[in-house]
C-alpha cells in the first residue's frame, strides 16, 4: 500500500539541501516562497480555516480524492518522485542511502562527473514535459478553449513558480550557461528517437508522455519546449537571473568553491529533490482547494 | 505428481509467510485522524468520485465572466468539479466552484438546515470563507474568499453572477 497522502505531506523537510537550494532562489516569488508542510498546517493556510471540525471534514476529503486513482494525483506526484530520481541517477545508487541528509560538496565530489551537454538539455525538456502531464494530471485542463489552458498555465505562483524558476537555474542556467535555451532548442532538434530512449530522465517517465512512440514523444517534448521558451526568458530577465549570481548563492548554501562548478549542476541533480519537493506541495494545495470547495 | 504437490505446498506456505509478514509491516499503527478514511477510500472499489458525476466540463459555461476590474481564471477541471480563481490586480480574491454532490451526498444534505435563500436556492455561510448553495437538489455552488476584503457580500453577489437556471436545467 503506498503512503497516505497525510504522510507525505507530513513528511516534507523543513532543512536540508533541497530547502536551502529553494531557499537561494525565492526572490522570484512575488511575496517570497513559503516552506509549507505538514498536512493540517496546509489545509490551514490555504483555506483559512481555523474550526477543527472543518479542518478534519476538509483532510478527509482530500484523501479520499488521493486515494481514488482515477482522479490523477497519484500518477502526478509518481512523475514528479520519478523525474527528481531518474535524473539523479547518475551518481546516486552509491549515495542512495545518504540522500535526504545535509552532505557536504566536498565529501561528494569523488563520486560525480559532469553530465554532457546533450544529457542535461534532454533532462531539462524532459522536466519541463513532465511539469505539463503533471499539470494536466492534478488540474484537468481547465477552461473550454486554450487562452483558458494557456492562463491556467501561465498563472503559476508560490511553490510551482518557484519549481520552474529552479528548473531555469538548477537544470539551465548553471549547468549549461546563460545561452541554455539555444542550447536546449538546438540539441532537441538534432536529436534522435534513439537517443531520447537512452537518456536516464526520460527512460524514468517515458510511459506517462504523450505520443504512441519515441518520435511521437520528442516532437510532443519539442513543441512543449518552444511554446514555453519564451516565457522562460521572461523570468529570467525579469528576475535578472545571471549563472554567476546563482552559482553565489549556490556556493553559500553548498559550502563549496566556485572552482568546482563543473560539478555543481551533478551536486543539485543528487543532493535536490525540488521536483519532489515543491510538487508535493502543489499537488496538496490543489487537492485542498477542491476538498473545501466540494464538502 | 508427489513432487508437483511438495511445490504446490511449499509455495502455499511461502505465500503464508509473505502475507503474514506483509500483513505484520502494514498492521503499524496509524494514531493520524485520517487513520479511519484513510483506511476505507483505500478498500477495493472505493471511489471519491462518483460514476454518473457530470463531467467538469459541463460546468464550464455557467461561470461568471470576468468584468469590473475582475478577472476569472479557470484552475481546475475535473470529473464532478470545476473551479476558477477571482483575481484582482494581479492578486487571488477568491475561489470559485461548481460541485456535483452525487459524488458526495452529506454536502447536498447540509442545506437541509438552511434557513435563507438566495437567488431561490438554499444558502449557507460554512466556516471563515465559504458560502454556498445548492442548485437543483445537486450542484454546489461556492464562493470561498482568499483575501479578507472579499466579504461574505462578495461572495454572495458573485455567486448571483453565476448561470444559475442554466446550471438547474443540466441534466
Amino acid at each position: 500500500m503506498s503512503k497516505p497522502i497525510y504522510e507525505i505531506v507530513d513528511d516534507l523537510p523543513t532543512s536540508g539541501m533541497t530547502v536551502r537550494a529553494l531557499k537561494s532562489l525565492d526572490f522570484v516569488v512575488p511575496g517570497h516562497w513559503e516552506n509549507l508542510v505538514g498536512f493540517d498546517n496546509t489545509i490551514k493556510a490555504v483555506t483559512q480555516e481555523t474550526d477543527p471540525a472543518m479542518i478534519q471534514a476538509i483532510g478527509e476529503r482530500a484523501v479520499q480524492l488521493y486515494n481514488d486513482k482515477s482522479q490523477g494525483y497519484q500518477k502526478a506526484l509518481w512523475l514528479y518522485n520519478t523525474v527528481d530520481s531518474a535524473s539523479g541517477a547518475l551518481g546516486a545508487a552509491a549515495l542512495a542511502n545518504r540522500l535526504g541528509q545535509d552532505i557536504s560538496f566536498l565529501g561528494l565530489l569523488k563520486h560525480l562527473a559532469p553530465k554532457p551537454e546533450q544529457a542535461q538539455s534532454i533532462d531539462l525538456a524532459v522536466k519541463l514535459v513532465t511539469e505539463v502531464v503533471a499539470f494536466c494530471l492534478i488540474n484537468g485542463i481547465p477552461g473550454d478553449s486554450l487562452g483558458d489552458f494557456l492562463a491556467a498555465l501561465g498563472d503559476y505562483g508560490g511553490e510551482s513558480l518557484l519549481r520552474m524558476a529552479a528548473l531555469i537555474a538548477f537544470d539551465g542556467l548553471v549547468p549549461l550557461g546563460p545561452d541554455f535555451i539555444q542550447k536546449v532548442g538546438a540539441y532537441l532538434n538534432g536529436l534522435s528517437p534513439k537517443e531520447l530512449e537512452q537518456n536516464q530522465t526520460f527512460k524514468g517517465v517515458n510511459e506517462l508522455i504523450p505520443g504512441d512512440s519515441s518520435e511521437g514523444k520528442l516532437n510532443f517534448i519539442g513543441q512543449s519546449f518552444e511554446s514555453v521558451k519564451g516565457w522562460m526568458g521572461d523570468l529570467i530577465t525579469k528576475n535578472s537571473l545571471t549563472q554567476e549570481g546563482i552559482v553565489d548563492r549556490l556556493v553559500q548554501v553548498a559550502d563549496v568553491s566556485k572552482d568546482k562548478l563543473d560539478y555543481l549542476g551533478a551536486f543539485l541533480d543528487i543532493a535536490v529533490k525540488y521536483y519532489s519537493h515543491t510538487g508535493t506541495q502543489t499537488l496538496a494545495r490543489r487537492l485542498i482547494e477542491r476538498a473545501v470547495a466540494e464538502i | 505428481m508427489i513432487r508437483f504437490n511438495w511445490r504446490k505446498a511449499l509455495a502455499a506456505l511461502l505465500l503464508s509467510v509473505l502475507l503474514l509478514s506483509g500483513a505484520t509491516a502494514c498492521s503499524k499503527v496509524d494514531n493520524s485522524p485520517y487513520a479511519q478514511v484513510q483506511k476505507e477510500s483505500t478498500q477495493r472499489g472505493a471511489k471519491a468520485v462518483a460514476k454518473d458525476a457530470e463531467q467538469g466540463s459541463s460546468f464550464n459555461k455557467f461561470f461568471p465572466s470576468s468584468g469590473q476590474g475582475y478577472t476569472v481564471v479557470f484552475s481546475q477541471e475535473k470529473k464532478g468539479f470545476a473551479e476558477a480563481k477571482l483575481k484582482k490586480d494581479g492578486k487571488d480574491v477568491a475561489l470559485l466552484s461548481i460541485s456535483d454532490t452525487i459524488s458526495l451526498p452529506t454536502a447536498a444534505k447540509k442545506y437541509e438546515s438552511a434557513t435563507e435563500k438566495l437567488a431561490g436556492y438554499p444558502v449557507l455561510e460554512i466556516g471563515n470563507t465559504q458560502t454556498g448553495i445548492l442548485v437543483a437538489d445537486r450542484y454546489q455552488v461556492k464562493a470561498l474568499s482568499r483575501d479578507p476584503e472579499f466579504t461574505k457580500e462578495n461572495r454572495r453577489a458573485w455567486i448571483q453572477k453565476f448561470d444559475l437556471i442554466g446550471l438547474s436545467k443540466l441534466n
